[in-house]
């Protein structure tokens, strides 16, 4: 029983500093979606930072503490949200992954680097490396206690329970009882509806990455005396306290705070009564990464059909549809060029250095299958290496000859890649990321520490092979059987990528719902991608060890299969010949570094790292970059940017599209003519068109303008009284999204006290005209007007600051937070609250209920109640009467039309026109992203909706 | 798919090609060694360059070691040199523990640099082996890793120290230990190593060592998981203190690094172990700065290959004046990283003296095979038998009241066979 007692106690403690940073990883997930892999590094630097101060400067213990918890490290998360953070939450996952990763070689290495500065200048820093016993904020060495026999603690751990329960104290109270806690989790629960409410979203952003940095901070000091100055044990410490933020789902703090503290005790309890592990070497090493790995399969539910990211959008390929010449000629002059070159300006150091880069190429290009094909991010590369040369090496020292070696090699790691792709048929996004990197770790702890497998430390010799009169021992021999091979193996994934299974590959990446509908098989799809990569992989991995001449099980590691991936996904990962360029480089960058711009260590380090700020900008990479800005600096150039793309303008992955794009540019172009054509063209441009579907004709204007023909009910603007001054309006606005256009020219006003109901059937642009109104989705052209004001640009923030709420469809609620916080969000005054409660009782009934647990009907009154109480300038709800039972419908309208007599503009947009009807003062018909009638109620006709909603036109 | 075969077909041709190329290259590369025969060497100098983890993620860094070096070879040249060639020092290239990184440093510094020699070398990898092997370039460094064990041209410093069935085992520990406790008949002692091969490997070697020189070992396992340092210690301390039937061992050694014996020692200290305690990391006059480690590290007995800095033999008085020397005659804390680079610089420039004038890669290997000396600061030293075996010489220090003190001198001791 002591035993137990003394295993938790203790297990608390790495428990602890695991929930701190669990913590601040479900803070910076929710603030910006992106797991941050460098949060270790960040306590490291902390650590680092705290120990220079107190140890080096002299400074005491807790002031010195207290600046780098409250001031740098709050200071370091808002410097990264603001540079690099905040514009990655807009890029694809894997861009977000590597960016992150290559921070977490960056930081460590500027801190060193700073360190080594200031030591050059003189300062009284102290070396960070070989220190050990390093002093925390406590008295050091530790004071100890003994509580009972056998049960101790000290001065060290009770710092650091007391300090985390303080904090998690600090924490329920911000997170519960302030108002920045309040908005920090409604921001959480719903990002966009919280941008919706005024509370603008980057800004929460910048608070959570601070406190985030802060608690990493916090972890770091507290780990100072247990971790020393290792900013690789700092990152496995934070990839075990991934487990604790899986537990909480990336979402939950206090879960994640709980699930970090048991899984401190875990670990010690296996630890301490493990003794059946005895006999597999490196098994209670790996506990940590079992147990992340485990908790990843049992707690990641919701990602089931995931595994991949729409966010992804592929690049514009500038070159579809040309000629092989035009798309190869560049790349095959390359590689002539670089065999040419071994036999005749590359120095022997030289022709070794292009060989590695070659070599390594063939490794880098598994990703393009895994990564670029399958947009699945895996960390277990380097396992797939190691185990087919180890393989390899193995089979050569029974006096297999190569060429059999590597086959079995390759397909060992092949045989690998399907074991580990197994659990991928479930995860995706950063759960398989993390759930790779878990079973790399236990490939490097257990499997790879097999004696027959690993030959101790001296590994296995693999000899260059010999073909007849060619000797791979010369390394120029071996630089052109590489181009060779290189090439081979790009031309052959170019092929796989337009075979039918690349399509395939393709079709399970963008929706893998609809790839299954089609009759592709995405478990089989996936474990078939994943196979491949690693078997692509192992060939390059025995290929690479027989360059090197031997392998041993520590030659590529888990770790450096993250840097792999960083470097990859930096030149581009969706083409073959990117990952080429990629291997090169991270060959000969160092030297050429070395050589001509620094001799320290660090700077090449920090640049690589930095390459995570080029990703936020271009996520494809740089390879992909130099052709799109190239290209759209030529066309800019030749001033007929359309016409350009009308014909040039195709997507890499979806050539179906490359008409929708055109269209939708010639569309744009033509309504901008249209417009500023003025009005003497409309009625020549109008029935233009009504041409047909094609979309390429100018927009009509109907609407309610003068000189428009159509009937405009109420005042008229000219009046120009403030009453009648248009609320809200609509200028020929054009939008869309990635795929082409919606709206095609849309023109909508709202004035105080009236209701505008926008009808129009299914995929008439209604909420694509409310985003637009709303400022979530940007006007691709035309212009919004607020009160008057030009509001084009205005994000739904500054919109909605204005005045301009949108109760989007679906509920406008948030629904993990109670009632009362969803009222508060809106309604500061309590005594508002109260008003609310007297209206509608049953809200108050159930003040402190998830408001997610409402019926549809009291939801939709949760959203609308508190604007009775502050009723907005302009008010736009997006089918508010969907799913509601007639009578609930009713109520919503009456609180609608009360919003209206309180003076409030409302724009209703409802695809079922019977209810809407009896409220509306004025009413649009929205069909094929055109208004196509408009005009007061009285004058609706049967005949009109009946065109509005089957689009026929008169 | 018309494509990739034709590709296929282009890439078969381009290879039949390459090995036309190659076949027709051959006879022009010299094979090396001929011409490398006095690579590096000039009429008055002789170029050296060093392989040394400088920076790494682990916080561990073995840098120290160039300065040894360069401590040892600029008394050399200041005493003429060697055989009237000084030494072109290069400094040592950082690897930062990354394999690739050793084997790109050793390829720069024998195809771009042109050195005839590497020493130091000293880092956890060494990639670079098999190709400073086939390079013929001798090198020197700290003989941990296994390719400091049967290749020709590369040489520990100490030996190899990384013991192969068949082979010896250098028995300085438990004959220490035993010297300590005043006899190992009856004695029990724990080994404990961390939970990875390397580890197992260690357990093996000791478990054999420590039962040789008479010892009941009562406790051998490998059971410290091998990446973070455990926060807790209790599990491994409570097993140790009843391994020896109930009762707490007379000596407890571990073969893990610095992080975790601090954490080891002051869990069995706590928990009322009052027998020996050995390690062979802890021997760092750096530990002694701090508060912590020293407290942590008290009355250990830590292990060493070579002469203490304590010890007043003259070589170890020389030792500090060069390395006061070298650090620009400032008084810099000595470590044993400047003893490897050291003594790795001084095995080269002894056998270099013995090639004599006429210096070629050839007449540094003949005159390796029988080279012998006696009384350097890491004992007696022999080649071959240093590429096989240890040098078998070692010394216990114990740390006591913030200084460490020689409990067992410095002394060369019969290997055994290891099976």
């Amino acid at each position: 029983m002591g035993d137990l007692l003394v295993f938790v106690l203790s297990g608390l403690v790495s428990g602890a500093l695991y929930a701190l940073l669990a913590t601040g990883l479900v803070l910076s997930y929710s603030a910006s979606g992106l797991f941050n892999f460098a949060h270790g590094a960040t306590a490291y630097l902390c650590a680092l930072t705290f120990y220079e101060l107190h140890s080096g400067l002299g400074w005491p213990a807790v002031p010195a503490a207290l600046l780098v918890v409250f001031v740098l490290a709050p200071g370091l998360g808002w410097a990264l949200d603001r540079l690099m953070f905040r514009r990655l939450a807009r890029v694809g996952e894997t861009a977000q992954i590597v960016a992150t990763i290559g921070l977490l070689v960056a930081l460590p290495a500027a801190g060193l680097w700073a360190v080594e500065l200031l030591a050059d200048a003189g300062a009284p820093v102290k070396p960070a490396e070989n220190q050990f016993g390093l002093p925390g904020v406590g008295p050091s060495p530790a004071v100890s206690w003994q509580l009972a026999d056998g049960v101790g603690i000290d001065s060290d751990q009770l710092i650091t329970w007391v300090v985390t329960a303080l904090v998690a104290v600090a924490l329920w109270v911000l997170m519960r009882h302030t108002r920045l806690g309040l908005r920090l989790r409604a921001a959480v629960d719903n990002r966009s509806l919280t941008e919706l409410r005024g509370i603008s979203a980057d800004r929460l952003s910048s608070v959570a990455w601070m406190i985030a940095s802060g608690l990493a901070g916090l972890a770091g000091v507290l780990a100072t005396p247990l971790l020393g100055l290792s900013a690789h044990d700092f990152t496995l410490f934070l990839f075990v306290s991934a487990t604790a933020a899986v537990i909480g789902r990336f979402a939950s703090v206090p879960l994640a705070f709980a699930g970090g503290l048991g899984l401190g005790v875990l670990q010690n309890l296996v630890a301490g009564y493990a003794s059946f592990a005895e006999d597999i070497t490196g098994l209670r090493t790996a506990v940590p990464f079992l147990i992340l790995f485990g908790g990843l399969l049992v707690l990641t539910r919701r990602a089931r059909t995931a595994g991949t990211s729409a966010v992804d959008a592929p690049p514009v390929d500038h070159l579809a549809g040309a000629s092989w010449l035009r798309r190869w000629g560049g790349w095959a002059a390359g590689a002539v060029l670089l065999g040419t070159a071994f036999y005749t300006v590359a120095t022997p150091f030289w022709s070794g250095l292009l060989a590695q880069g070659l070599a390594i190429a063939l490794v880098f290009m598994s990703f393009t299958v895994v990564t670029g094909l399958g947009a699945m991010v895996s960390l277990a590369q380097a396992a797939f290496v190691t185990g087919a040369a180890l393989v390899a090496g193995l089979l050569m020292s029974r006096g297999w000859p190569f060429v059999a070696a590597l086959a079995v090699g390759t397909c060992v790691a092949a045989l690998l890649g399907a074991l580990v792709a197994l659990p991928a048929l479930r995860l995706g996004g950063r759960s398989l990321a993390l759930a790779t990197l878990a079973l790399a770790f236990l490939a490097d702890q257990v499997l790879f520490q097999l004696r027959w497998l690993r030959n101790g430390d001296a590994g296995w010799s693999i000899p260059r092979p010999v073909f007849g009169p060619v000797d791979l021992s010369d390394d120029r021999a071996l630089g052109v059987a590489l181009v060779v091979l290189v090439a081979a193996v790009a031309a052959g994934l170019s092929a796989l990528r337009n075979s039918p299974s690349g399509r395939a590959m393709l079709a399970v990446r963008s929706a893998p719902a609809a790839a299954m509908a089609s009759g592709v098989s995405v478990l089989r799809t996936k474990l078939l991608m994943f196979t491949l990569s690693a078997g692509l992989a192992g060939f390059g991995g025995v290929l690479y060890a027989s360059y090197n001449t031997r392998i041993t099980a520590t030659d590529f590691t888990a770790m450096t299969g993250l840097v792999w991936l960083a470097v990859v996904v930096a030149a581009g990962v969706r083409r073959p010949q990117y990952a080429v360029v990629a291997g090169l480089v991270f060959a000969v960058a160092p030297r050429l570094l070395a050589d001509y711009v620094t001799e320290s260590a660090h700077l090449p380090v920090i640049l690589f790292g930095l390459a995570g700020l080029a990703l936020a900008n271009d996520p494809d990479g740089y390879c992909a970059a130099v052709p799109v800005r190239w290209a759209r600096r030529r066309a800019a150039g030749t001033g007929r940017v359309g016409a350009k793309r009308a014909d040039g303008v195709a997507r890499a992955d979806g050539a179906g599209q490359a008409d929708g794009v055109a269209r939708a540019d010639e569309a744009e172009r033509a309504g901008g003519v249209a417009r500023a054509g003025g009005p003497a063209d409309r009625a020549a441009a109008a029935p233009a068109g009504r041409t047909g579907p094609t979309g390429i004709s100018a927009v009509p204007r109907p609407g309610p303008g003068p000189g428009s023909g159509a009937p405009v009910p109420g005042p008229r603007p000219v009046s120009a009284t403030a009453e009648a001054r248009p609320a809200l309006e609509l200028r020929a606005v054009t939008a869309g999204y990635d795929g082409g256009l919606v709206l095609h020219g849309v023109d909508l006003v709202v004035r105080r006290g009236e209701i505008l109901a926008v009808l129009g059937p299914n995929g008439a642009g209604k909420s694509t005209a409310c985003k637009v109104a709303a400022g979530l989705l940007p006007a691709g052209g035309g212009s919004v007007f607020v009160a008057g004001r030009d509001a084009t640009r205005d994000g739904p923030v500054r919109r909605s600051r204005a005045g301009v709420l949108l109760a989007p469809e679906g509920r406008g609620i948030f629904p993990a937070l109670t009632i009362e916080e969803n009222l508060a969000l809106y309604l500061r005054d309590a005594d508002a609250r109260t008003a609310v409660y007297d209206r509608f009782p049953r809200l108050g009934e159930r003040r402190g209920v998830a408001a997610g647990s409402l019926s549809g009907g009291e939801q939709q009154m949760l959203a609308l109640a508190p604007l009775l109480q502050r009723p907005p300038e302009v008010l736009i709800a997006d089918e508010p009467s969907l799913g509601l039972a007639p009578r609930v419908v009713e109520e919503v309208y009456a609180l609608l039309t009360e919003l209206r007599g309180a003076g409030t503009a409302l724009l209703l947009v409802e695809e079922k026109a019977a209810g809407i009807l009896g409220v509306a003062d004025t009413v649009a018909y929205l069909s094929q992203g055109r208004v196509s009638w408009c005009g007061p109620r009285a004058e609706v006709e049967a005949g009109r909706l009946t065109e509005a909603y089957l689009g026929m036109a008169t | 798919m018309l494509r990739s075969i034709r590709t296929l077909a282009a890439a078969a041709a381009a290879l039949a090609l390459v090995s036309a190329c190659n076949s027709a290259a051959t006879p022009d590369k010299a094979p090396p060694g001929t011409s490398g025969d006095s690579r590096g060497v000039t009429a008055d100098s002789i170029k050296v360059g060093g392989i040394v983890s400088m920076t790494t993620a682990s916080g561990y860094s073995k840098k120290d070691t160039d300065l040894g070096a360069k401590a040892r070879y600029l008394r050399a040249n200041a005493e003429g040199g060697v055989n009237g060639r000084k030494i072109d020092y290069l400094g040592a290239e950082d690897d930062g523990q990354d394999p690739a990184k050793n084997m790109a440093a050793a390829r720069k510094l024998v195809q771009q640099d042109k050195v005839f020699a590497v020493s130091p070398m000293s880092s956890v990898t060494f990639s670079g082996a098999d190709f400073l092997e086939q390079e013929k370039v001798p090198t020197f460094g700290w003989g941990t890793l296994p390719s400091f064990c049967g290749p020709k041209y590369i040489y520990g410093f100490n030996g190899c120290l990384v013991p192969s069935p068949g082979g010896t085992l250098n028995q300085t520990w438990p004959e220490g230990i035993g010297q300590v406790l005043g006899g190992a008949a009856g004695k029990s002692v724990a080994v404990i190593a961390n939970d990875s091969d390397a580890g197992k490997f260690g357990i093996r070697t000791f478990q054999q060592g420590f039962a040789s020189a008479g010892f009941t070992v009562s406790y051998a396992k490998a059971s410290v998981p091998a990446t973070a340092v455990p926060s807790d210690w209790s599990a491994y301390v409570k097993e140790i203190m009843q391994s020896n039937g109930g009762k707490a061992p007379d000596a407890v050694v571990s073969v893990m690094q610095t992080p975790n014996n601090i954490g080891l020692f002051t869990a069995l200290k706590r928990a009322g172990y009052k027998g020996l305690i050995s390690d062979p990391t802890d021997y760092d006059p750096g530990l002694l700065a701090k508060e912590a480690t020293k407290q942590a590290l008290d009355g250990v007995h830590v292990l060493l290959q070579f002469e203490p800095f304590e010890s007043d033999n003259p070589k170890m008085t020389q030792f500090k004046a060069d390395i006061k020397a070298a650090a620009g005659g400032q008084d810099v804390p000595l470590n044993m990283h400047m003893v490897t680079g050291y003594m790795s610089a001084d095995l080269f420039l002894s056998i270099a003296r013995k090639a004599g004038k006429d210096l070629t890669v050839e007449s540094f290997q003949a005159a390796a095979q029988g080279f012998s000396d006696t009384g350097t600061l890491v004992g007696d030293r022999a080649e071959p038998k240093g590429q096989k075996d240890s040098f078998g010489c070692g010394a216990l220090v114990q740390l006591k009241d913030g200084a460490y003190k020689v409990s067992v001198p410095f002394k060369c001791h019969e290997p055994i066979p290891f099976s």
